[in-house]
């Protein structure tokens, strides 16, 4: 068995995100292509939208250049980034539970939100065959397994993408900014607890001067 | 858009490279004369432009591709910044890096081989990359350009056909701006015995004769074996990065080691 370290490590060695990247990347062009009316990618030129899912142990991030998607596994330059797994998208009904996620941190979602609505606007035109364009690129047998998964995935992130449509950016900043996180509250905790360290330390300090003061008059 | 044509020509930069002190160099497994490495790696690639491509694809099963993917997911390009494709050849980064920059960046394809890089403009253009991308011909050990212009400078299974690679390393160091960073894809050494013995009988074997029957040019694809060969190894080339002044370099293996991408930042 491996650890996953060095399950990732192999994974990296093998480029199996590298993999992925170019066989979503010739599946989204290509449906871009088929799809009966056009669409029109130029408002988010040159712009990044980054996936980052628990399950996948590696970011996917989608470019816009030229009317071409491009997929690359790198998160370095991301406009907005998501970050959950399948698992949680899974659970996504409705737009309140989306703040329910964020709070319960099972979701985040950081940059530009705008970015994100954008694409979501370009999933939701686009009506991928997921299993069978898989099929065609690297045969049948794998793609059964990958055909249960991406069934799964595609209600997931379809949903989403709905959610984030449904134009909730502003309420998704306000309830962002609002709620709170356990991590906020821990890190906060400790800046209140340093700070107040500091306090005792300097009013320990000034005591001491003043004794001196008084002892040298 | 205009793309430009500049400096040295193949004789400049084969005066250029006379004017360097005596001694001797590799051509694959034959010790030769320094000088005699640039027009003998000349040929090599005048040879081989045309069918490059299709000999890539087919000598790693398709799996250049996926190395060119690690390198550009490894980076960190970002629009606006100003690329280097050294020894760029048919131009296959060249073209990720063009789409990944944006109108804002820019890319330059340099090549000392006029050949290649014919091929490589002709495909990119035919693919409708045309508005950030400039063509130079130029020696990597002597780079014509300013000090301190580019963000990221890569060199693809390029550094081991050059015949002083720690002067083209240095010359790359200069070029690059502080926070820059120097990506080389090359051919390595393999970490298993196996993998290597097995790599060994591909590359001595089957290679030359896939390069005799494909591109009737078993000669070329010989040099290219031996070549890989010779080059140094992952630790040595991190040494030799090192010495021409780079930081915080690493690298990984690739496909077992049969390529190692090596990084390294000016500060
Ligand atoms: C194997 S090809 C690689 C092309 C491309 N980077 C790729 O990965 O497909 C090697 C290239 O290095 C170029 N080259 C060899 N010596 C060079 C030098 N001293 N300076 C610049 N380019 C050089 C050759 O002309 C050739 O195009």
């Amino acid at each position: 068995m491996f650890s996953s370290n060095r399950a990732v490590k192999l994974s990296e060695q093998l480029m199996v995100p590298q993999f992925i990247c170019s066989v979503v990347e010739l599946i989204i062009n290509r449906a871009l292509s088929l799809s009966n009316k056009p669409i029109t990618l130029s408002a988010i030129e040159n712009k990044t939208f980054t996936l980052e899912l628990a399950e996948l142990n590696f970011p996917l991030s989608i470019t816009v250049s030229n009317n071409v998607l491009l997929v690359n596994s790198t998160n370095s330059t991301s406009d907005c980034t998501l970050i959950s797994s399948i698992a949680t998208l899974r659970q996504l009904k409705a737009q309140q539970q989306l703040t329910e996620l964020i709070k319960q941190e099972q979701l985040d979602i950081q940059g530009d939100i705008k970015v994100a609505q954008q694409f979501a606007r370009i999933a939701e035109e686009l009506d991928i065959d997921w299993p069978t364009e898989v099929a065609r690129h690297i045969g049948d047998v794998p793609t059964h397994k990958i055909g249960q998964l991406s069934q799964k995935a595609k209600k997931s992130i379809s949903q989403l993408f709905e959610t984030l449509e449904a134009d909730v950016g502003e309420f998704l900043i306000h309830e962002k900014r609002l709620a709170v996180t356990n991590s906020e509250i821990k890190r906060f905790n400790q800046g209140v607890e340093q700070t107040s360290d500091q306090l005792t330390r300097i009013e320990s300090r000034l005591a001491a001067l003043e004794n001196r003061l008084n002892d040298s008059q | 858009m205009s793309s430009v044509e500049k400096n040295s020509t193949p004789s400049q930069v084969q005066n250029d490279a006379n004017s360097v002190a005596d001694n001797t160099t590799h051509f694959g497994f034959q010790t030769i004369d320094k000088e005699e490495k640039i027009s003998k790696v000349a040929g090599v690639f005048h040879s081989v432009a045309k069918q490059y491509d299709v000999m890539n694809d087919l000598m790693s099963f398709g799996i250049h591709r996926l190395w060119k993917r690690f390198t550009i997911d490894a980076s960190g390009v970002r629009p606006g910044n100003k690329v280097l494709d050294l020894a760029g050849g048919t131009g296959d980064l060249t073209a990720k890096f063009s789409q990944l920059v944006g109108k804002e960046g820019q890319v330059i394809l340099a090549d000392i081989n006029s050949s290649m890089l014919n091929v490589g403009r002709d495909k990119l253009r035919d693919r409708g990359l045309v508005q950030n991308i400039e063509y130079v011909q130029a020696n990597a050990e002597y780079l014509p350009f300013e000090e301190n212009t580019f963000d990221i400078v890569t060199i693809a299974f390029g550094l081991r056909n050059v015949t002083d690679k720690d002067k083209a390393l240095r010359s790359i160091f200069s070029v690059l701006k502080p926070g820059g960073r120097l990506l080389v894809l090359e051919f390595s050494k393999p970490e298993h015995e196996v993998l290597n013995k097995a790599y060994d009988f591909y590359s001595f074997n089957i290679l030359p004769k896939m390069g005799e029957l494909v591109a009737k040019d078993g000669e070329s694809y010989q040099y290219l074996a031996e070549s890989i060969r010779m080059h140094p190894n992952q630790e040595t080339l991190k040494e030799m990065m090192e010495n021409a002044g780079f930081e915080q370099t690493s690298y990984k293996n690739l496909t077992g080691g049969i390529v190692a991408l090596h990084k390294g930042y000016k500060f």
